[in-house]
C-alpha cells in the first residue's frame, strides 16, 4: 500500500540520487576541471578556462540531459499506461520517425548553417513540428478506427513510423555524404548544446508543467490499467483521461527529440526498472520515473563525454550500452514481485 | 498430367527466351551500319569516378579524353558538361560501362575499390590511387600521368606545387605557431583531427591544429573542447557554394558562444571557399595560399 510517507521518502532519495548524478556530470567531461578553479570565478584579465567551461557548456548541458531524461521516463510510463503495452515507449506512435524526417529536411534544405531565432537551431524547430504533426496525424488515424481500443491507434504508430522512416532512408541515400553524419547524429541521439539561456528555461518550463499534469492524472492512470470498461464504471472519463495525458507526453517528447535527437532506451527501460523496485502504482510511477529518468541521462551523458578523450559519443549509444546490462540485473533481482504494466 | 503441364510451360519458356534472344541479335544487326564512326584503337575515353581525381586530367589536359565525372565535379567549369556517372561514394557500374571507357580512375577506399575490382572482372582498365595526404596527392598524380601518357605535364605540375609549397614555408613566421581550429560541420560540432591533410594544410602554412590527438579522423567535439583549446584562430570551408554567403553572415552568432577564446576575441572567424580546399587536387597551390592568408592576415594589417 502507499502512503504520502513512503512516497515522500522515496521521492527525496531519488532526488538526492538525481544531485549526486549531477554533481559528478558537472565535474568530469571531456576536459579536466578542477573545482578549485571554478570557486575562483571569472577573470577579466586571463580567463578563467575551468569556470568557462564550468558555466558555458557543462551546467546547460546537464540541466538539458535533465530535462529530457524526465520527459522521456516521465512520457514513457504514460504512454504504456494508456496503450495498457509493457513495449510501449515515447517513441512508438511515430515521434521519433516524425522528428527524425523534420531533421533529415532541414539537412537535406541546407538550413544547417542558419542561426534561427531565441538561439533556436531550424533542425530543432523542424524536429519539433515533425514530431507534434506525426503524433496528431497517429491520434487522428486512432480516433477513426475506435476511441476505446489502442490497438487501431498502436498500429496507425506503427505504420507511420515505417512509413516515415523509409522517407528518412530515401533522403538519406540522394543527400551529399558529408551532411550526413549531421543527421546520423541526430538520430542516435546527441545534445544539441546552446548559447541561449531562454530556449533552455522555455523548454524546463513546459516540461515541467507537463510532468505536474501528468502526476495528477496518475491516480485516473491507475484505473485506466484495468482497461477501458471497468474505469468507465467506476466514473473515470477514459476519453479525457487518455486524450490530456496522451497530449501531455506527446508535447513533453517532442520537446525532448528537438532538443537532443532520439535518444532511445531511457523512455522504455527507466519506468520498467523503477516499477521493478518500487512497484506499479502509477502515482508514484509517474514522479519517480521522470527523476530517475533525469538522473539515468546525465550520468549516461557523462560517460559519453570522458569515454572517448577530445570528442564526445552520441548518448544514445551509451544509454543502451550501459543501461541494458543494469536493467538485466534489475530485472533477475526483482523478478518475483514483478505486475507488467498492471496494478 | 502434372509433369507434361510443367513441360509445356517449361518449354513455352524456352520458346519466349530464344525468340527474344532472337530479337535482340536481330536488332543489334540491323542497328550496325549506323554506327559509322568505329572507334580508333588509339582514343582514350577516361572515367574519373572523384572530383578531385577529374580536376587532375583536366590540368593534364585530356579535356577532350575524359569522358565520365561523378556528381559534385564542380571544376573546372567543363567539368560540369560531362556525363555523371552517379555520386562518387556510390557510382553506377552501368553508366561507367555505357560509356566504353579505355579507362577508369578510382580512390582506394572500400565502395570505389569494390567498384574498380568489378570493372576489373568484366574487362575495364583500372587505376587505383590513394589521397588522403600530400604526398599521396603527388604520388597519384605521377602514376596517372603515366597511366594516360602525360607524363611531362604531370612533372611540370608537381615540380610547380612542391616549389610554391616550399615558397610558403619559407615565407611563414618561424617563432610563433597560431592554434587553428577547422571546423567542418557546426551541428553536431565536428572539426579537423591531426591525422587528416587540413592538418598538413595548416602545418605548412605555419599554424598548428589546436585540437590533440583523437580516435577519429574528424572528430566531433564539445564546446568544452573548443574552449580548452582556446584557438587562435578558426577556419570554416563552407559547405556548399551557393550557401557561402549565408554562412559567412551567421559564423559570427554561432562563433559568438565562444566569445572567450582569442579567435573570436580578435575576430580571426574566417570562412573559406571549401570546394577549393575540401578537396586534394591540382589546386593545392591555392589552398596553401588561402589557408596561409587566414595565418598570417593579422600581421599583414
Amino acid at each position: 500500500m502507499l502512503t504520502g510517507k513512503k512516497l515522500t521518502i522515496r521521492l527525496l532519495i531519488a532526488g538526492l540520487v538525481l544531485l549526486a548524478v549531477s554533481f559528478i556530470g558537472l565535474l568530469v567531461g571531456s576536459e579536466v576541471i578542477s573545482p578549485m578553479k571554478i570557486l575562483e570565478g571569472p577573470n577579466a584579465e586571463v580567463p578563467n578556462v575551468d569556470f568557462e567551461i564550468f558555466l558555458y557548456v557543462r551546467l546547460p548541458r546537464v540541466f538539458l540531459a535533465c530535462i529530457v531524461g524526465a520527459a522521456l521516463a516521465c512520457s514513457g510510463v504514460v504512454f504504456q499506461a494508456i496503450l495498457r503495452n509493457p513495449l510501449a515507449d515515447p517513441y512508438i506512435l511515430g515521434i521519433s520517425s516524425g522528428a527524425g524526417l523534420g531533421t533529415m529536411i532541414a539537412v537535406f534544405f541546407g538550413w544547417t548553417i542558419e542561426t534561427g531565432f531565441w538561439g533556436l537551431s531550424p533542425i530543432m524547430a523542424c524536429a519539433f513540428a515533425g514530431a507534434m504533426l506525426t503524433v496528431w496525424l497517429v491520434w487522428g488515424i486512432g480516433r477513426v478506427t475506435g476511441r476505446e481500443h489502442v490497438t487501431g491507434l498502436l498500429l496507425a504508430g506503427v505504420v507511420v513510423n515505417a512509413f516515415l522512416s523509409a522517407m528518412i532512408m530515401f533522403l538519406s541515400s540522394i543527400i551529399d555524404a558529408s551532411e550526413l553524419q549531421s543527421v546520423i547524429f541526430r538520430l542516435m541521439g546527441n545534445f544539441q548544446e546552446f548559447n541561449c539561456v531562454l530556449p533552455l528555461m522555455a523548454s524546463f518550463s513546459i516540461v515541467l508543467a507537463g510532468i505536474i499534469v501528468l502526476t495528477v492524472m496518475s491516480g485516473r492512470l491507475n484505473i485506466l490499467s484495468f482497461g477501458a470498461e471497468d474505469a468507465q464504471s467506476l466514473g473515470v472519463s477514459v476519453e479525457k483521461t487518455t486524450l490530456i495525458s496522451f497530449a501531455c507526453a506527446a508535447l513533453i517528447t517532442s520537446i525532448a527529440v528537438s532538443l537532443s535527437g532520439l535518444i532511445g532506451f531511457v523512455g522504455l527501460i527507466v519506468p520498467h526498472a523503477v516499477r521493478l523496485v518500487a512497484g506499479p502504482d502509477h502515482r508514484q510511477l509517474v514522479p519517480l520515473s521522470a527523476i530517475i529518468g533525469a538522473a539515468f541521462l546525465v550520468g549516461a551523458d557523462a560517460i559519453a563525454r570522458v569515454l572517448v578523450a577530445n570528442e564526445i559519443l552520441p548518448v544514445g549509444v551509451v544509454t543502451a550500452l550501459a543501461g541494458g546490462p543494469f536493467f538485466l540485473f534489475l530485472l533477475i533481482r526483482y523478478t518475483k514481485s514483478i505486475h507488467w504494466g498492471k496494478s | 498430367m502434372r509433369y507434361f503441364k510443367f513441360h509445356i510451360s517449361n518449354l513455352s519458356f524456352a520458346v519466349a527466351v530464344l525468340s527474344t534472344f532472337l530479337l535482340l541479335v536481330g536488332c543489334s544487326k540491323k542497328a550496325d551500319p549506323v554506327d559509322v564512326s568505329p572507334q580508333e584503337p588509339s582514343a582514350m575515353r577516361v572515367v574519373a569516378m572523384a572530383p578531385n581525381l577529374t580536376e587532375i586530367l583536366f590540368a593534364l589536359g585530356l579535356d577532350d579524353e575524359i569522358v565520365g565525372v561523378t556528381k559534385f565535379s564542380t571544376y573546372p567549369q567543363q567539368a560540369q558538361m560531362k556525363k555523371s556517372i552517379g555520386s562518387f561514394w556510390q557510382p553506377d557500374i552501368e553508366a561507367i560501362l555505357k560509356l566504353e571507357p579505355t579507362l577508369v580512375i578510382s580512390l582506394g577506399f572500400g565502395q570505389q575499390a569494390a567498384m574498380a575490382s568489378r570493372l576489373e572482372r568484366i574487362g575495364c582498365e583500372t587505376l587505383t590511387v590513394d589521397i588522403e595526404s600530400i604526398d599521396e596527392l603527388y604520388g597519384a598524380i605521377e602514376a596517372i600521368g603515366n597511366a594516360v601518357n602525360r607524363q611531362e605535364k604531370a612533372k611540370e605540375m608537381l615540380d610547380y606545387l612542391q616549389a610554391k609549397q616550399q615558397l610558403i614555408i619559407e615565407q611563414r613566421s618561424q617563432s610563433e605557431k597560431p592554434k587553428v581550429l577547422w571546423v567542418i560541420q557546426r551541428d553536431p560540432l565536428r572539426v579537423a583531427g591531426t591525422k587528416t591533410y587540413v592538418n598538413e594544410l595548416i602545418e605548412i602554412a605555419g599554424g598548428i591544429n589546436a585540437i590533440g590527438e583523437t580516435l577519429q579522423i574528424y572528430p566531433p567535439i564539445s564546446g568544452e573542447n573548443v574552449i580548452r583549446a582556446m584557438p587562435d584562430i578558426i577556419i570554416e570551408p563552407s559547405m556548399d557554394p551557393a550557401q557561402f554567403e549565408k554562412q559567412k553572415e551567421t559564423a559570427e552568432a554561432f562563433f559568438s558562444r565562444f566569445s572567450m577564446t582569442p579567435a573570436v576575441k580578435n575576430d580571426r572567424v574566417y570562412v573559406i571557399d571549401g570546394d577549393l580546399v575540401s578537396r586534394l587536387s591540382p589546386r593545392l597551390d591555392q589552398s596553401i595560399e588561402l589557408v596561409y592568408h587566414c595565418i598570417v592576415a593579422e600581421e599583414e594589417n
